[in-house]
């Protein structure tokens, strides 16, 4: 079909006659000074604290500070084309964001404007950005699963929907691989993730992207991103922003997954916004509401009562700590927050232990409610071998003589951090790590060198797949270790030991 | 030493609210203070000292707002320069003035009594921003139209800004009416484009909906 152009310019010259203008009124002010991405305006008498204002040149800020004579407001966007004198109206509404599944595959920045050269996101919703976090009525425990596919994770710090799980570490310990490796384990589950980049490198942004793109998981997945060249109030809103986009689709029931990567850079982006604006600077120069920054934040993060829908919001914000220094302010401030932490250690990393995540002292505060049945049953001995096996392992490096028990418990150890390991980017389905931990716990790994374990389990699992279907598919399906499930699966890993041997 | 001043900051564009807030203190208390001692028409000897000693000789402004002279030396020469030629009432606020230090704020001072004397009598200032200049005729049906819609005596305060392309814009105080041409213009194309978005969706929604054809 084609379009006739009458067609085009009769609805345009429809439209015009049709319009008729409203007078607008609208409280004004003007700035008084401006820099840095702030501004200081005279008049606005009937702002509220953060009511949206606009500057002459379309530029939207947020009223911030409400002094005696002027108003202070943080610029979201160019503050380098407002001048002193500049006019701002005041629009008598809060701050707030487009939401709805427009946006799912997009890349947004933290007011919604498309980034990505796709064209305008068409939605009619919009949500603000700042909302009270569901009351206590409004909730119920948390208690099913949400799966990383990251089997340190899922074995022994298990998060739940709704959960707000911390991942802190230093720089370049595999923060944020993790948090990709769960998005890209939501495939196929219906779980929304939001992934907020708030102070990132742009190239890494736009790696993250990439691969969500590459494996198809930008389908279910909104990113917002606010890079380190962004002023300072874009970077300290992107991860409300985040929230508001997340909560739309927890109000309407759906499960919803959000990434704050990360914290600390909003937390500096908000010091720097305070200090401009003479707020008092308390420890570390940090406001003394950056505690309540960012406990309203994760508050949001919930599951729903069955009345409101059942939905949730899953948090995964990250941390980056200095040289392993958890006692910082804002470390400190948010594992207090959060429901746990997976805490990520440079020495694993260089030893090659990675994911690096110290399990000794990462914690999760919903535990074992959040586990399959399955899991639950045999991730409970992998804790204990795992800290029998620390303990040994300080005397094995002193080259005492070993009694056989010991040194078995350490051969199973050795083989246990082998086959935690997992590469990133290949998430494994819950089964799998339930028959991979079972399988090691149970010793059907000891025969094998502890540098051939990772292709052994490769190998199991393939062989899982081709010879035992029937009982995986069982497994998947009911997710729990019933005795039939388990008598089929040590079967399985006795035929699977024999075949190994008879390699050799 | 030359004749141009030192420029040790730039100039402001508007004034310093908190510096307007002390003037708006003094003004009031200027006019109270008359009042009680029942003085007429206080304004008068303002504007005069203002407008005729203070913008005719910039020096001896300089000289009494200039910090390199003490307070002191600064109340004698009031007390030598000012006082034999003014009223005492005028002395005393000039004294208090040096006193605490706040001399140059004096011509602020003045405007906002301009301003309170003002909206004392009912008047109140208003902005009218045109695209072009108002005749006679025109101002006077807008300030009698304002007059029954606003309920006091307005001033109007007249700029030209050819950007507006017609239609005008009214300010009163804070708050503003725009109907200009410019601003119906931008809602005109904002409608256009949403227009055409919901087009586009429209067409989009074909192709993922397709029963609905």
């Amino acid at each position: 079909m084609k379009f006739k152009s009458d067609e085009i310019a009769s609805v345009i010259q429809k439209e015009i006659e049709d319009f008729r203008g409203q007078m607008q009124t609208a409280e004004v002010g003007r700035v008084i000074e401006v820099g840095d991405g702030i501004a200081r305006c005279t008049g606005l008498s009937t702002a509220m604290s953060g009511e949206m204002v606009e500057f002459s040149n379309g530029t939207r800020g947020l009223a911030f500070n409400l002094e005696e004579n002027s108003v202070g407001v943080v610029i979201l966007g160019d503050y380098l084309r407002i001048q002193e004198g500049d006019e701002v109206k005041s629009t008598g509404q809060l701050l707030s964001v487009p939401v709805g599944e427009a946006l799912l595959g997009r890349v947004v920045d933290p007011l919604g404007n498309p980034m990505d050269g796709k064209g305008p996101v068409l939605t009619s919703e919009r949500r603000p950005l700042e909302t009270a976090a569901p009351g206590v009525a409004g909730r119920q425990p948390v208690k099913e699963p949400l799966q990383t596919g990251i089997k340190a994770i899922d074995a022994m710090t298990p998060i739940g929907r709704g959960q707000r799980e911390l991942i802190i570490g230093d720089r370049k310990t595999g923060k944020t691989a993790i948090a990709i490796d769960t998005i890209l384990n939501q495939k196929g589950t219906g779980v929304i993730c939001v992934y907020v980049a708030c102070g990132q490198r742009a190239a890494s942004v736009a790696g993250v992207v990439e691969i969500l793109r590459e494996n198809g998981a930008l389908d279910y997945t909104i990113v917002v991103a606010s890079s380190s060249s962004d002023p300072a109030p874009v970077q300290y809103i992107a991860p409300y922003a985040g929230a508001a986009m997340a909560e739309y689709f927890m109000y309407q029931g759906k499960h919803t997954l959000v990434v704050y990567d990360d914290l600390s850079k909003q937390a500096i982006a908000y010091r720097q916004l305070s200090l401009l604006m003479r707020r008092p600077p308390g420890r570390e120069a940090f406001p003394g509401d950056v505690f309540y920054c960012h406990s309203r934040l994760l508050e949001r993060a919930a599951k729903l009562s069955a009345e409101l829908g059942g939905g949730s919001m899953t948090a995964l914000p990250i941390i980056e700590t200095l040289e392993g220094e958890v006692s910082a302010y804002i470390p400190t401030n948010v594992i207090s927050i959060t429901d746990g932490q997976i805490y990520l250690e440079p020495d694993l990393f260089w030893k090659g232990i990675r994911p690096a995540i110290n399990v000794g002292i990462s914690v999760s505060r919903v535990g074992g409610n959040a586990q399959t049945k399955a899991m639950k049953k045999i991730a409970g001995s992998l804790r204990l071998d795992l800290a029998a096996f620390r303990e040994l392992e300080a005397f094995a490096q002193l080259g005492t003589e070993l009694d056989k028990a010991t040194q078995s418990q350490l051969d199973r150890g050795y083989r246990m951090v082998e086959l935690l390991k997992q590469r990133q980017f290949g998430p494994l389905h819950v089964a799998d790590q339930v028959i991979t931990i079972y399988a090691g716990t149970k010793g059907y790994f000891d025969k094998v060198p502890v540098k051939n374990v990772q292709a052994a389990e490769k190998e199991l699992h393939e062989f899982i797949r081709t010879e035992h279907a029937d009982m995986r598919d069982k497994l998947v399906e009911q997710a729990a270790l019933t005795d039939e499930i388990e008598g089929a699966l040590k079967k399985a890993l006795e035929a699977f030991v024999a075949r190994q041997a008879s390699k050799v | 030493m030359s004749d141009q001043r030192l420029k040790t900051r730039p100039d402001s564009v508007l004034e310093d609210p908190g510096a307007l807030a002390v003037a708006g203190l003094y003004a009031r208390s200027y006019l109270t203070a008359a009042q009680q001692n029942s003085i007429q028409q206080p304004q008068d000897e303002m504007n005069s000292f203002v407008d005729e000693v203070l913008v005719g000789y910039p020096e001896f402004a300089e000289l009494l707002t200039s910090d390199v002279i003490s307070r002191e030396d600064k109340l004698g020469i009031v007390e030598r320069i000012i006082v034999p030629r003014s009223s005492e009432f005028f002395a005393n606020f000039v004294r208090v003035l040096i006193r605490h230090g706040r001399f140059g704020l004096i011509s602020l001072i003045r405007r906002v009594m301009v301003k309170i004397q003002e909206e004392a009598a009912g008047k109140r200032r208003v902005g009218v921003r045109t695209a072009r200049s108002l005749s006679d005729e025109s101002k006077r049906l807008l300030s009698d139209e304002l007059k029954i819609k606003l309920g006091f005596e307005p001033i109007l305060q007249e700029s030209v800004d050819e950007s507006l392309i017609g239609g005008l814009i009214i300010q009163v105080g804070d708050t503003v009416y725009d109907s200009s041409l410019r601003s119906r213009l931008k809602q005109l194309s904002g409608r256009l484009v949403e227009k055409a978005l919901n087009e586009i969706q429209i067409g989009r929604d074909r192709f993922s909906h397709p029963e609905r054809d």
